[in-house]
């Protein structure tokens, strides 16, 4: 129920199309508010930018301006008292923009000449450059402004204005404002849209995948999540699922196999306890007649037992975590142990069995289970070498390692063969009639696994088979 | 009479084992859950337990815990479907002084339950004596009558363990556990072939048999036929 109730939320989020608010999906989706604040951020750096510029440049100009005044008025003042009217008609002549002031004013503030009305109260005599509020008449009408001016007491009494209109500052304020509409809007306009661009990809993508992951959970196993080139992110994770999913399917079926080989072998012993059951119940006529075929049954059901339990034992060795129980084992009394359990079964064979065990080696692991492991290596040698010949158990240091090895003189496991024995109830065609219930090697296998050792079968003549102990 | 608490929830197992263990000659009393089985372990006073893991109203394991809380110490088989050894160790380590997992064959759970009833109490002797078989522990020698027996140390350890529970059937599986430290049952026949060999030492020809195979079930060691 709750895994069904979180995969339908899963799909309604990602396909947006039960979405109840109705507003464009993209909006919501994180890559679209990431461009947004991205966006955002510009803005606010290209207006402080432009404000600097503005600033910047504004302030250049009134230096230079005011600079300018200062040197004319100097130049004038300079002049004897004549030809500084003559000056000043002069400048304000050659001023074809009117943005020039000059005026001279009597001691008693009357003007003497120039283009200024009065003394401005606020401009002081002392030489230092001052914005000034001015009503300019013009042929359009009086219209108030603010310009730059200086002036000083002449030697006479009079005083000596100079002023200048600093307006190139609104056109440059007018410029910069144009540049930034020109600009900063459209260039948020395409980081909007690429952010819409992207989030609707991404969601596009995602929705690609959501569907066929759908798929894949309606069971449709074959289905991949599709991928163009590897440098890019989204597609690299698209390969590393994939890459799961080939192993997932791998997996399943051979699951499948599995399920379908447990049931066969399951089903064989029970098919003979059945038959004896039906047959002796008919056909027993004395309590030993059919206490022979209940015995037969048992057996039989037993050989089913023993491979359910193999099977439940393999998974608890797969899904275990055992490592937090690991202890120090010593090998070699280990595999003294196991010699010793298992010789008189060789020797009724007409099997040697001979431990090589020189050196005292330990190793981090569950004693219990390693010793299954080898017993398990140690009784498929005997089963499998012919009489006459021997079985060796050998302890050995390798590089940076401890290995174990069993070797026999039996027919050992061919090339091909050697991944199908690591399967679950393979048997080798020719041991098809040994009796065991064919789990043996994959036991090995899973115990070697959870300890993080290795299991290597290598090239005969005859058995050889390695559990191979790296150090730590 | 020898009076045997089991605790043990499917009544068609139950039935099973009580037929069993009252042909056996035991008086056994049952209990469907936990609850009333910690109730009846308290009142009656019984010589061993059976209890079952998994139970309903109480865990097994705790009822186990709450009974050695109160240091009754009475013996206690441990019946789990769960095979993990993990579980076994589990099992053991609260108090359970043997564990059998499910599907198990009736005879090895009456030897167990006998085995727990029969403990051999620690002692002191150092020599062993069954009839005219006799084993001293301290020089590791064996003899029947006055003949010596010649033995492997596996197979002293062997005959050791079979002694101290003479008359007891000992199964293959308590064997592998108690005497090899196996924890799991191989498919191939070990035991037997270790104790043909011993038997082959110990009954010499024209002597009565010693060691006597229970078919299907595992091995006594008794002086009579």
């Amino acid at each position: 129920m709750a895994g069904s109730n979180a995969s339908s939320l899963t799909s309604s989020r990602l396909s947006g199309r039960r979405d109840p608010m109705l507003q464009p999906q993209f909006i919501r989706s994180s890559t679209f508010h990431w461009t947004l604040a991205v966006a955002g951020v510009l803005a606010v750096f290209v207006i402080g930018l432009f404000g600097f510029i503005y600033w910047s440049v504004d302030n250049y100009l009134i230096t230079r301006s005011d600079t300018m005044i200062a040197r004319q008025l100097d130049f004038i003042a300079g002049l004897p008292g004549e030809r500084q009217l003559a000056a000043i008609d002069q400048n304000l002549e050659q001023d074809t923009r009117g943005v020039h002031y000059a005026a001279l004013f009597g001691a008693d503030g009357r003007k003497i000449a120039g283009n200024m009305g009065q003394l401005p109260p606020e401009l002081g005599t002392n030489d230092i450059v001052r914005n000034v509020p001015i009503i300019r008449t013009l042929p359009t009408g009086r219209q108030a402004g603010v310009i730059r001016a200086i002036a000083r007491k002449m030697p006479g009494g009079n005083t000596l204005v100079i002023g200048r209109e600093v307006d190139e500052t609104r056109e440059i304020s007018h410029v910069v404002g144009q540049a930034l509409a020109l600009g900063l809007l459209p260039g948020l306009c395409l980081c909007l849209l690429a952010g819409a661009w992207l989030s609707l990809r991404a969601q596009k993508r995602v929705e690609e995948v959501n569907k066929r992951v759908q798929r894949i959970i309606a069971g449709d196993l074959r289905e991949r999540l599709p991928h163009r080139n590897v440098d890019e992110p989204f597609s690299k994770l698209a390969v590393i699922v994939n890459g799961m999913l080939d192993e997932m399917e791998t997996m399943i079926h051979a699951l499948a196999g599995v399920g379908n080989d447990i049931a066969h072998d399951l089903r064989t012993p029970l098919t003979r306890a059945r038959l004896a059951l039906e047959r002796g119940r008919t056909n027993a006529t004395t309590v030993e007649q059919l206490q022979k075929v209940v015995d037969k049954a048992i057996t039989n059901i037993d050989q089913s037992l023993a491979i359910i339990t193999a099977l439940l034992r393999l998974a608890e060795i797969e899904n275990s975590r055992r490592s937090a129980a690991f202890g120090t084992v010593p090998l070699h009394d280990m595999l003294r142990e196991v010699c010793d359990l298992y010789e008189p079964i060789a020797e009724n064979k007409n099997v040697d069995l001979r431990a090589q065990v020189k050196h005292r080696l330990n190793v981090l692991g569950d004693r219990d289970l390693l010793f299954e492991a080898v017993a398990n290596l140690v009784d498929n040698a005997i089963k499998f070498t012919p009489e006459g010949g021997w079985v060796g158990i050998e302890l050995e240091r390798g590089d940076n390692e401890t290995v174990m090895r069993v070797t026999d003189t039996g027919p050992g496991i061919s090339e091909q063969e050697r991944e199908a024995v690591l399967r679950r109830f393979y048997r080798s065609d020719k041991i098809r009639n040994t009796p065991g219930v064919g789990l043996g090697l994959n036991l090995v296998a899973a115990i070697v696994k959870l300890h993080g050792f290795r299991l290597a079968i290598r090239p005969g003549p005859g058995g050889r088979m390695e559990i191979i102990c790296p150090d730590r | 009479m020898t009076k045997v608490l089991l605790i043990e929830d499917d009544s068609e197992t139950a039935e099973e084992i009580t037929a069993e263990l009252a042909d056996r000659g035991f008086e056994v009393e049952w209990s469907a859950n936990g609850i009333d089985g910690l109730d009846k372990a308290r009142s009656l006073r019984p010589d061993a337990m059976i209890v079952d893991r998994l139970l309903p109203g109480m865990d097994g394991l705790t009822v186990i815990e709450a009974l050695r809380k109160d240091q009754v110490r009475t013996p206690v088989l441990v019946l789990s479907a769960l095979g993990a050894v993990d579980d076994r160790v589990r099992g053991l380590r609260m108090g359970g002084d043997d564990y059998l997992t499910k599907p198990f064959a009736l005879v090895e759970l009456v030897a167990r339950i006998e085995a727990l009833l029969r403990r051999p109490a620690e002692s002191r002797e150092t020599t062993l004596r069954v009839g005219p078989l006799e084993l001293d522990l301290i020089e590791r020698t064996a003899k029947r009558g006055d003949r010596v027996i010649d033995l492997l140390p596996r197979e002293f350890r062997l005959l050791e363990y079979m002694m101290q529970r003479s008359d007891q059937l000992l199964t293959r599986a308590m064997l592998l556990e108690e005497v090899w430290n196996y924890k799991f049952v191989p498919a191939t026949n070990l035991v037997d072939v270790h104790m043909g060999r011993l038997r082959h030492k110990v009954d010499g020809p024209g002597e009565v048999p010693m060691i006597h195979n229970v078919r299907g079930a595992g091995f006594i060691l008794r002086t009579g036929p």
